[in-house]
């Protein structure tokens, strides 16, 4: 079980409100995701459910119990660090098995769930080494251990990946994910970066200024964004936004298209303007239009490949039902 | 290229022979001292057995006779090393307090302790004979360790301070989020990882309390008295002993000196309380 | 929360600790310059005991600032630290870019260099005085009297012999003389803790950004240049640290002074308090609160110059 409820959880730092009073729930076997840029508060959010920071008011619950008070070891939960925070003067079983000893449990007991743990995580081979002595997605394997051995009712995670590159990160996304699908435990996981918000979540929590700005499943932040904020910052490239007479035109105050709901044309088409850099990734080609009058350069991405100079002129077509309106507020008209 | 080609000159040859020489003229001092103390009293003071002489291990043998070294240098390890006990026993639990769960006063409770080791000992030299023949306890290891330790407090807190500021944040709520409770941290966390730390904190203070040479000198006679007393009572204005005398503080000094080169790196961390890295 | 509060206890007993340490002691300074308090009086017996029936007002303060020994030794106190800082600044930034670099031997030299450092005061100050600033015995007197022999020896050269013979006497000299004897602290003290300086100065070149000179290098800066704009700016930190540090531990300077010359001609406010302690308690405890209020001025600017960066 895992089911967490924030009713009216605020944070403040001396005069700054971190975050304002905020109402969330978080279903058991869940996998939420708090997206949001850095300083958003997802981050001390994530830590107050843990019970690492002080609420400044209202309360959490986890299972129906208040934990407002709970120390962070008692509420059940395990967390995995963005720095992985492992004990570097204990070896990769220790570090796992930590967490048990502290319990008082039994060595053959803690033994056992260790090698569990190792197994499904490929750690055989490496648990009589430091941390020290390994890489980044092992380190962040053992850290998984650590959390998984306790069998916790909930997992938060710190922007776990953040401290990896890049091809390591779609593997260990992928090992999360599967992670996830395997046990079916309520997941908490923090992230600056939406790819990763997207393809992992279930439930999708964008934060701003310790505000949720919207709170929904991948395909809903993507399909129907409910503000400017959350228009622009799910989606890569981002999708174009812009005021004027071209958005009055469509009865809003501000509009937006995401690049690849736009058509392109060399010789006719709504607007126009003229190719700026061209970004060719093979599957698909990104041209940054300048001079189109609507925005200071507007994105569009076309499938396949297609030859294009600087300084060509280039005409665009929004696809009609895929125009997003906002008012004067940025909230989303349907 | 001329001004490259001039400095490497200057590196393979000038450099070298600058440093060993300036390296050799600080060392001197210390060196003529193990070098005076192999000479018989009458010996070190004339000239002509400036550079040869026949090294005598008298001084040494008789330095029980003629200073008592023994029961200066017992007092001396009974205070330092019981007061560099007692500083890490107060100064670790509160440099960990002051780490990981600062309070908003935390900077300037730690600033006061500096700034208390600023106050000149001597303005409170005669209050603290007062007291400490108020209450019996003048002239005593207690008193000597007790004070020993009240000065170094500040030093010490702020070297452990500036080690465990270096343990991740995240490793001791990971802890925490393990399970383990104030004492736990302490315990399986802090003092295994900031083990090295510790370890320079009591050497150096171990050296400061050796070393310190106002309290105890004015705070004891003859039963607590430590070799910085020895040496201060004994310092022979005219040059009557230098044999002896060179003896008696090569005892006293190389045991410390020798501790120092181990911990020189540390010293500079700790003293600058990690400012300089 | 609970569990925040055990861990923020455990630093009390070191804050109490250093609270009673401060200010018991102080406190009784503060009493005892308000009263008359001798220990030994035979006319005035009643003086000899601490007691609020003896009150003297200012008159402690009125009487340490009327000697004029007073002045002389905050005069020396400040004298004798700034030229130790001073000094100890400019060699030990001069030894560390000297032995930054590698060459042969050099962690010995390292080792060489920091052991004046761990020498108990009172060792290096019978040192220095007896063994080698000794006019007549020490290697100062031994030096100066063989010089003295070689002009000699030059004399009776037939025809140059007359020039030399022009030449005087070299008079060694004494540094427990009155005027003398603060040099001799000035130099023992900058023996000591020179290396330190080294030390500190050394780790912090070792930090030193080596692609900002390359750049220097290339956009055409000579030794001097890139000492002068780059090094020197990234010591200013540890010369700050260095300063604060030796400010500490000198103001209370005391087992040097009285070694070298018993104060004579030399006293710091630590020397003059222990002399009024010997029998003028409440001049002692008045010069004490004097030395405070020095220190404090002297704590402030530091600690305003330095501390607030150590907490970054």
């Amino acid at each position: 079980m895992g089911r967490i409820v924030l009713d009216q959880v605020s944070k403040t730092f001396g005069d700054v409100e971190v975050i304002p009073p905020l109402d969330l729930t978080i279903e058991d076997g869940e996998f939420t995701v708090f997206v949001g840029p850095s300083g958003c508060g997802k981050s001390t959010l994530l830590r107050m459910i843990a019970g690492l920071e002080d609420l400044t008011s209202g309360a959490i619950e986890i299972d129906g119990e208040d934990v407002t008070e709970v120390s962070p070891s008692k509420r059940g939960l395990a967390m995995v660090f963005q720095s992985y925070a492992l004990y570097p003067h204990m070896t990769v079983r220790k570090n796992i098995g930590f967490p048990l000893r502290m319990e008082k449990m039994q060595q053959t007991e803690i033994d056992k769930r260790v090698e569990t743990a190792a197994q499904s995580l490929n750690l055989m081979d490496y648990l009589d080494r430091k941390p020290g002595q390994l890489s980044g997605g092992q380190r962040q394997r053992v850290a998984i251990g650590r959390a998984i051995v306790r069998d916790p009712s909930a997992f938060l995670f710190d922007e776990p990946l953040s401290n990896l590159d890049a091809a390591l990160r779609v593997g260990m996304r992928l090992e999360i994910s599967e992670m996830h699908e395997r046990m079916r435990t309520t997941m908490i996981y923090v992230t600056h970066d939406q790819v990763e918000a997207m393809t992992m979540a279930n439930k999708i929590v964008v934060l701003q200024a310790g505000r949720i700005e919207q709170v929904g499943s991948p395909l809903d932040l993507y399909h129907k964004p409910q503000n400017v904020f959350v228009a622009g910052f799910i989606g890569s490239p981002k999708m174009n936004i812009f005021s004027g007479p071209e958005a009055e035109k469509n009865g809003a105050h501000t509009i937006g298209i995401r690049p690849e709901h736009t058509d392109v044309s060399m010789t006719a088409g709504t607007w126009e303007g003229r190719v700026g850099v061209a970004e060719h990734l093979g599957s698909d080609t990104f041209i940054h239009v300048n001079d189109t009058g609507l925005a200071d350069m507007f994105t569009v991405r076309i499938t396949g490949d297609i030859s294009v100079k600087h300084g060509d002129k280039i005409y665009l077509t929004p696809r009609a039902d895929q125009i997003h309106k906002f008012d004067v507020q940025g909230q989303r008209i349907e | 290229m001329a001004i490259v080609a001039q400095s490497s000159k200057f590196s393979t040859y000038g450099r070298p022979v600058l440093a060993w020489g300036i390296g050799l003229l600080f060392f001197f001092p210390i060196f003529w001292m193990v070098v005076t103390s192999f000479k018989t009293d009458a010996d070190a003071v004339k000239p002509e057995h400036l550079i040869f002489f026949s090294p005598t291990l008298d001084n040494y043998l008789n330095m029980t006779d003629n200073y008592d070294y023994w029961r200066f240098a017992r007092n001396s390890i009974i205070t330092a090393v019981s007061a560099t006990i007692f500083t890490l026993f107060v100064g670790v639990p509160a440099a960990y307090a002051m780490a990981f769960n600062p309070s908003r006063a935390t900077k300037d409770v730690l600033m006061w302790m500096l700034s208390t080791k600023m106050l000149p000992a001597a303005a409170v030299l005669y209050p603290m004979i007062f007291l400490a023949k108020g209450i019996g306890l003048y002239d005593t290891h207690i008193l000597i360790i007790t004070v020993l330790s009240l000065i170094n407090l500040p030093i010490a807190i702020w070297m452990l301070f500036t080690y465990f500021k270096e343990i991740p944040k995240d490793i001791i709520e990971a802890g925490k989020m393990d399970g383990v409770n104030t004492w736990g941290e302490i315990k399986e966390i802090l003092i295994p990882l900031a083990w090295g730390g510790i370890a320079s904190t009591a050497l150096l203070v171990f050296i400061f309390c050796w070393n310190e040479a106002y309290w105890t000198v004015r705070l004891t006679t003859i039963d607590a008295a430590t070799l910085s007393k020895l040496i201060e009572g004994n310092r022979a204005p005219e040059g009557l002993f230098f044999g002896r005398l060179s003896a008696v503080s090569t005892a006293a000094v190389g045991p410390i000196v020798i501790l120092g080169w181990f911990c020189q790196k540390q010293l500079v961390q700790g003293l600058t309380f990690g400012a300089v890295k | 929360m609970s569990d925040r509060k055990l861990p923020r206890l455990l630093q009390t007993p070191a804050v109490l600790l250093l609270l009673v340490w401060m200010l018991i002691p102080l406190g009784m300074t503060l009493y005892f310059s308000f009263i008359r308090y001798v220990l030994n009086n035979l006319r005035r017996p009643e003086w000899t005991s601490p007691s609020p029936s003896n009150w003297r007002g200012f008159g402690n303060y009125e009487f340490v600032l009327k000697s004029k020994d007073f002045f002389l030794a905050i005069q020396n106190s400040l004298f004798i630290v700034c030229s130790i800082l001073f000094l100890t600044v400019i060699l030990g930034i001069l030894i560390a870019v000297l032995i930054n670099k590698t060459f042969p031997g050099q962690g010995i030299v390292r080792v060489l260099l920091i052991s004046p450092f761990f020498v108990m005061p009172a060792v290096n100050a019978v040192l220095w005085i007896n063994m080698i600033l000794d006019p007549v015995l020490g290697l100062q007197g031994i030096a100066i009297a063989g010089i003295n022999d070689v002009l000699d020896g030059l004399r009776q050269i037939p025809i140059l012999g007359a020039f030399f013979s022009l030449w005087p006497e070299f008079e060694p000299i004494s540094f427990r003389a009155t005027q003398t004897s603060a040099i001799a602290v000035i130099m023992m003290v900058t023996w000591q803790w020179t290396p330190f300086a080294v030390l500190i100065f050394m780790t912090s070149l070792q930090s030193e950004d080596q692609q900002q000179k390359e750049a220097a290098v290339l956009d055409g800066a000579n030794t001097w240049s890139q000492f002068r704009f780059l090094t020197l700016p990234h010591l200013g930190r540890p010369i700050a640290i260095v300063v604060m540090i030796q400010a500490i531990f000198h103001l209370s300077l005391y087992a040097e002074i009285e070694i070298v010359s018993r104060g004579n001609g030399n006293k710091n406010l630590p020397y003059l308090i222990g002399e009024f302690a010997n029998n003028n308690i409440g001049a002692a405890s008045a010069t004490g609160i004097f030395a405070v209020i020095l220190a404090n001025i002297v704590a402030i600017f530091l600690l305003r110059m330095v501390g607030k960066t150590l907490m970054e």
